[in-house]
Formats: C-alpha cells, sequence, structure tokens
C-alpha cells in the first residue's frame, strides 16, 4: 500500500482548504485531506481558520442603517421624461 | 422553461405587474420595481468600489441602464439578479479604470465595518472591530474579480449559481476565483486573528 509523503498531501491539502469548507471536494479527495489533517496541525488549523474566516466574512454582511441615497434614480426621471426606454444593451 | 413574453411567468403578481408597466414606459412603475432592491444594491457598490461617493455615481449609473434595458429583460433570471449582474458590470468598469493607479484601492474600511454585537464584552468587541478592519483591507487587496466573488458568495449570502450568474462566469471558474480570494485573505489575516471570531 503506497502511502503519501507530508510533501506531497500537506501542500494540497493547504491549497483545498477553501474547497473543503465549502464541500466542494469529491469523497476520495475529502478523505485524503482528513486523513492528512488528522495528522497535521497545519492543516487541522487551516480548516478551523477557514471556516472562521467565512463566518467572519459573512459577519460583514448587514450595513445595518445603509441606504440608497435619494438620487438613485436622478438619471432615470431625467431619461424618463422622453417617454419610453430605448434598448441599449444594459 | 422559456418566458415568450416579457412578463416573467415565475415573478409575483406585483413585481410582474410593475415590470409589465416599466417595458411599457412607466418611470414611475420603474422606480417602484426597482427601489425594493435599492439599499442592497447601493451595499454591494460600497463593497466593491469602497467609496461612497462613487457608489453612488454608480448606482444612478446602473438604475440608468437597467431602465435603459428594461425591455431586453425577458425574466430567464430574477429581477434582482438581472440588476445585480448590471452593478457588478458597472462596479468592474470603474475598477478597471483605477488598475491604472500606483497606490491600492482604498475599500473604506470604516463604511464596511459593522458595529460589534452589543452581547460581546468590550475586549471581543474590540477584537471584533480590529479583525473588520483587517477583513476590509484585505477584500480592498483583492483583485476586483476575486472580490467579486467573495462579496457576492460570502458576504451577501448568494448561493454559487446566483453568484456565478451574476459575475458572468461559470460556476467551475466562480468558484475557483472564490477558493483563490479565501486563501488570499486567510493568508492577509493571518490565522491567529481568525481564530479570535469563535466562528
Amino acid at each position: 500500500m503506497r502511502v503519501r509523503g507530508r510533501s506531497d498531501d500537506h501542500e494540497w491539502s493547504q491549497q483545498h482548504l477553501s474547497h473543503y469548507v465549502e464541500g466542494d471536494l469529491r469523497p476520495r479527495a475529502r478523505r485524503r485531506l482528513d486523513r492528512h489533517a488528522r495528522g497535521c496541525v497545519d492543516c487541522g488549523r487551516g480548516i478551523r481558520a477557514m471556516r472562521a474566516l467565512v463566518y467572519a466574512v459573512q459577519g460583514l454582511g448587514g450595513l445595518a442603517g445603509v441606504r440608497a441615497p435619494g438620487t438613485v434614480f436622478d438619471r432615470v426621471r431625467l431619461a424618463g421624461t422622453g417617454g419610453a426606454p430605448s434598448s441599449p444593451n444594459a | 422553461m422559456r418566458a415568450d413574453g416579457p412578463r416573467a411567468p415565475g415573478l409575483p403578481e406585483t413585481e410582474a405587474s410593475l415590470l409589465a408597466r416599466a417595458q411599457a414606459g412607466d418611470v414611475g412603475a420603474f422606480e417602484r420595481l426597482s427601489s425594493a432592491y435599492a439599499d442592497r444594491l447601493f451595499m454591494l457598490l460600497l463593497r466593491l468600489l469602497g467609496d461612497r461617493g462613487e457608489a453612488e455615481d454608480v448606482a444612478q449609473e446602473v438604475m440608468l441602464r437597467a431602465w435603459q434595458g428594461i425591455t431586453r429583460f425577458r425574466g430567464q433570471s430574477s429581477y434582482f439578479t438581472w440588476l445585480y449582474r448590471i452593478a457588478v458590470n458597472e462596479a468592474n468598469r470603474v475598477l478597471a479604470k483605477r488598475a491604472r493607479r500606483p497606490a491600492g484601492v482604498p475599500l473604506g474600511a470604516d463604511e464596511l465595518q459593522l458595529p460589534a454585537p452589543a452581547a460581546l464584552d468590550p475586549s471581543r468587541q474590540a477584537e471584533n472591530s480590529e479583525l473588520r478592519r483587517a477583513l476590509a483591507r484585505a477584500l480592498g487587496d483583492l483583485p476586483p474579480p476575486l472580490r467579486t466573488a467573495l462579496v457576492l458568495r460570502d458576504v451577501e449570502g448568494l448561493s454559487t449559481q446566483e453568484a456565478a450568474e451574476i459575475a458572468g462566469v461559470g460556476e467551475a471558474a466562480f468558484k475557483s476565483r472564490l477558493h483563490q480570494a479565501r486563501l488570499r485573505v486567510r493568508a492577509a489575516i493571518g490565522d491567529e486573528a481568525l481564530a479570535s471570531t469563535g466562528g
């Protein structure tokens, strides 16, 4: 049975932590990363860090109190006084 | 299923009727239709551009382009998706202009921060604020395609399918951008700072 060396699995795992957290790895690849992370402190920490990163970025989600400016339709109103919209590519 | 007429069959009646009237040239209907998404769209532009003045200018341009193109909207995507795609295209156009500038693009860290949750004790609030500033900086340092992917998927919480459609790329390409963006932001922030989130 071939046992992959750390130099092979470690770099690959580090590059696929986001895929792992996102659930984008195929079962075989997920098992590969799981197997490696069980014995690798760096990659175990990496998985936790990637989960924390996604959680933190999601926390930026609601800019409470931010509203679109009242001017947001000004150009539409100016253009709209001419009648029906024309059809350039949007 | 394809929509054969100007009205999208999947839309709620109010939105569908507003859309039909807007497509017939009713500016008021267009405003009512689009105003439901105006705040969220403005927040997206703030995150992508990081500058309130620029976001305001681009928001006006997005609405103008949507109005000018409304007769071409056929409901193959949701109106929201269509509007967001115009916004991302316009933001990218502005960011491409900026790319020639020698200095990094400020992302308006102050505007992008959320108040720390009140339930946190002061030391955790301080950590939280610091992390938010670091996140804002790291987002601002990303190349626009990666920033767009991270904002649409993780900040906006859109599905991969919808976010990819808005970004104008296939799902595989979108995921590749998202994963690259996360790796870069993680590297920029550091695992120690991330550990303080408790996420």
